[in-house]
């Protein structure tokens, strides 16, 4: 049954301070079928567009200059207005603490570098799919190369 | 050792503290008791006086001689002479004055000097002047005097004589072998003083049973800056060590804190070695590597500790270092590592405008050695983490046996290429360990991926698991053996990787798991690799308890066995 209702692609914020990477994320952005809301290089950026844009996901690099994409995905969770933001974290660090950290920061998902992109498509399209995030949600994903 | 406890050695020629040298003066004090007495008896009327002249002057000898034995010059080998000799005629006086053969008792001590001091020609002197002193009343009196008071009283002297020179050349044979021995100890604590003295690049410490300082080397001077006579006696070894560091130590033993803490290990197991902080004189900290062991006195008897230290501070900062570089060099790879493969998979997946096979074929030998780099810098990192202690296992049950079939798999293609057989062979059932399947796997991959690599053309590489059992000695033998829940042993599964290949020179061998080492044979060869693949193996398997040898020929092959505890 056609309901008349256009659906609307999920949106996303992406932030790396690696130009080359970024391009890359944002070519697999519009691979899962999203809408890229803004592409940004430092965590200061990041936030403020996430408080503007409202995204369904913001995928985040975790070093990255201003602050790092754990402290943004901190700040998210502790604003009402973004708390329900899914985020994504891309990281070189790999180890089982760098995951651990992560998540416990508030992240949905952790990718390691270096990811393959159909990898990292499946991620964005899982989770800008998701339901928005709430107080009881839980991390879907760690995701170590 | 050293002179803070042993004896003070005693210089060269100086007399024993123990015994007087041989020869030395016998003491004639008992003579000189006699003498009194005798005047004693006299003065009473005990003894009968036939001649006073005679009497007076025996006594008189007698005290001269023994005054004359002391005025003579100290160290004089003579100067015992005089006592016993003046005794002698002191009493053949007085034998002659009184005419009584009581008086030749007199004899009993100068005889026993001279047999003492000159041996048995001191007896033979002795004999003789027995027999003159007891015709004394005769030869000087003309009284007259039988036979048989000479001969009881020469065969007397002579007997005592001959026994006291045998009894003093005995005490001179065990006098002169203590002195012997008290020498060779103080030239030894000499020689120990010195080694001890001479190490300054570590500290020897050595302590008593409650940890007091007895031991204190230049070593250890310079190590905590503080002088010998200041903590020789004074001070604790636990001084020296940070509190917090003991406290955790005693925790986690279950100890005391203190002493008890610092040498519980080595107490458990013979010795310890392990990494301490000492703290210096100026509060500043060292990292030491401290060898503890227990020190026992002369009759075995535990009388304290040891504490032989090396100063690892900055080697372990420089390691620190390495790691924190590894660790850096390795993340900072990975980022452009991302865009490599990310941007090459855009590309060889790319449908709508395919690349030529050409093109296809230079973009995939990108993408190999990408992917090589990319499995370098995770051993790069993972060594790091197994160096830092940060390395965990995400434990599992596993069949091993398909663990090793995937290795196969994996190294199939690579085998292919360079005209190597591979040969499984693992146990139908399957063999199950309890453990991290991936971690296991890279174990794996590494042995068979190491095998192929230096295995010529035409080689073989044969990969066999079969269950064994690990007795309590370590010992393994094949076979799976009845579990009894009494034995000491323990059911494991046995994986060998054996090649045909070129083999790892004897004298190599145990260098095989050392980070970065890399065989002759490989250099000689040329095969690639940068000498961490063993190394993560044996990380791998260490944290699962198990071992891994490796037994190897030159130009033959090598086999390395890998030994898991299985999973009961």
């Amino acid at each position: 049954m056609d309901t008349g209702v256009t659906p609307v692609a999920p949106r996303v914020l992406v932030a790396d301070d690696e130009d080359d990477v970024r391009g890359l994320v944002d070519l697999a952005v519009g691979r899962a079928g999203c809408t890229l809301v803004a592409s940004v290089a430092d965590g200061p950026a990041a936030l403020a567009t996430a408080r503007a844009q409202r995204p369904d996901l913001a995928v985040l690099d975790v070093s990255m200059p201003g602050s790092t994409g754990l402290e943004v995905c901190t700040a998210l969770r502790a604003d009402p207005a973004t708390a329900g933001v899914r985020v994504l974290l891309l990281s070189a660090g790999a180890s089982p603490d760098d995951v651990a950290r992560g998540l416990a920061a508030g992240a949905d998902a952790y990718l390691a570098k270096p990811f393959s992109v159909a990898e990292l498509v499946r991620a964005v399209r899982g989770l800008s799919t998701a339901p928005p995030r709430t107080a009881g949600s839980r991390p879907t994903a760690g995701l170590p190369a | 050792m050293t002179a803070a406890v042993l004896p003070r050695p005693v210089p060269d020629g100086a007399p024993s503290p123990v015994r007087p040298r041989p020869g030395s003066a016998p003491d004639d004090l008992p003579t000189l008791i006699g003498f009194a007495l005798a005047a004693v008896l006299l003065a009473v009327g005990a003894l009968p006086v036939v001649d006073v002249l005679f009497v007076l002057t025996g006594l008189l000898v007698a005290v001269l001689g023994r005054l004359a034995g002391l005025a003579s010059p100290a160290g004089s080998p003579r100067r015992w002479l005089p006592g016993p000799a003046a005794a002698l005629a002191g009493a053949a006086l007085l034998h002659a004055g009184t005419g009584s053969a009581v008086t030749l008792l007199l004899l009993t001590g100068p005889v026993a000097a001279l047999a003492g001091g000159a041996g048995r020609r001191g007896a033979l002197a002795g004999a003789a002047g027995a027999a003159l002193a007891a015709m004394a009343p005769g030869l000087l009196t003309g009284a007259p005097v039988g036979l048989a008071v000479p001969l009881l009283a020469t065969a007397g002297a002579a007997a005592a004589g001959f026994a006291v020179a045998d009894l003093a050349a005995l005490q001179r044979s065990r006098d002169a072998e203590l002195d012997v021995a008290t020498r060779m100890l103080a030239a030894r604590a000499r020689t120990m003083t010195s080694v001890i003295d001479a190490v300054t690049e570590q500290s020897i410490i050595g302590t008593d049973v409650d940890g007091v300082v007895r031991v204190w080397n230049p070593g250890a001077e310079r190590l905590l800056g503080l002088p010998r006579h200041e903590v020789v006696r004074g001070r604790s070894i636990v001084d020296f060590h940070l509190s917090e560091e003991l406290a955790a130590a005693a925790e986690a033993a279950g100890t005391a804190p203190g002493l008890a803490a610092l040498v519980h290990a080595a107490q458990e197991n013979g010795s310890d070695v392990r990494d301490w902080t000492y703290v210096a004189a100026d509060g500043s900290r060292r990292t030491v590597s401290v060898a503890i062991t227990p020190r026992t006195d002369d009759r075995g008897e535990h009388a304290g500790w040891n504490f032989v230290g090396t100063d690892m501070t900055e080697a372990r900062a420089t390691e620190r270092l390495k790691d924190q570089f590894v660790s850096l060099i390795s993340h900072e790879l990975r980022t452009p590592l991302s865009s490599i493969l990310g941007y090459l998979e855009l590309v060889l997946d790319e449908d709508a405008d395919p690349l030529t096979d050409e093109q296809r074929q230079f973009l995939t030998t990108v993408e190999r050695n990408a992917h090589r780099l990319q499995r370098l810098v995770g051993d790069l990192l993972f060594t790091a983490q197994v160096e830092a202690g940060r390395f965990t296992l995400q434990p599992a049950d596993v069949d091993l046996a398909g663990v090793v079939r995937a290795a196969e798999e994996t190294a199939r293609v690579t085998a292919a290429a360079g005209g190597v057989e591979l040969v499984v062979a693992v146990p139908d059932d399957g063999l199950v360990v309890r453990g991290d399947a991936v971690r296991l796997g890279q174990a794996c991959d590494n042995l068979v991926f190491n095998a192929v690599k230096f295995t010529p053309p035409g080689g073989r590489v044969t990969l066999s698991l079969r269950a064994g059992w690990r007795a309590a000695d370590g010992r393994v033998v094949d076979g799976r053996v009845v579990d009894d829940p009494g034995s000491d042993g323990e059911p494991v599964a046995v994986l060998s990787v054996r090649d045909t290949g070129v083999g790892i020179p004897a004298g190599e061998q145990k260098e095989l798991f050392t980070r970065f080492f890399r065989a002759s044979t490989a250099r000689r060869n040329a095969v690639p690799g940068v000498g961490l693949g063993l190394t993560i193996t044996k990380a791998i398997t260490t944290a699962h308890g198990g071992t891994i040898e490796v037994d190897s020929a030159e130009g033959e092959g090598t086999t390395f066995t890998l030994v898991l505890p299985a999973a009961r």
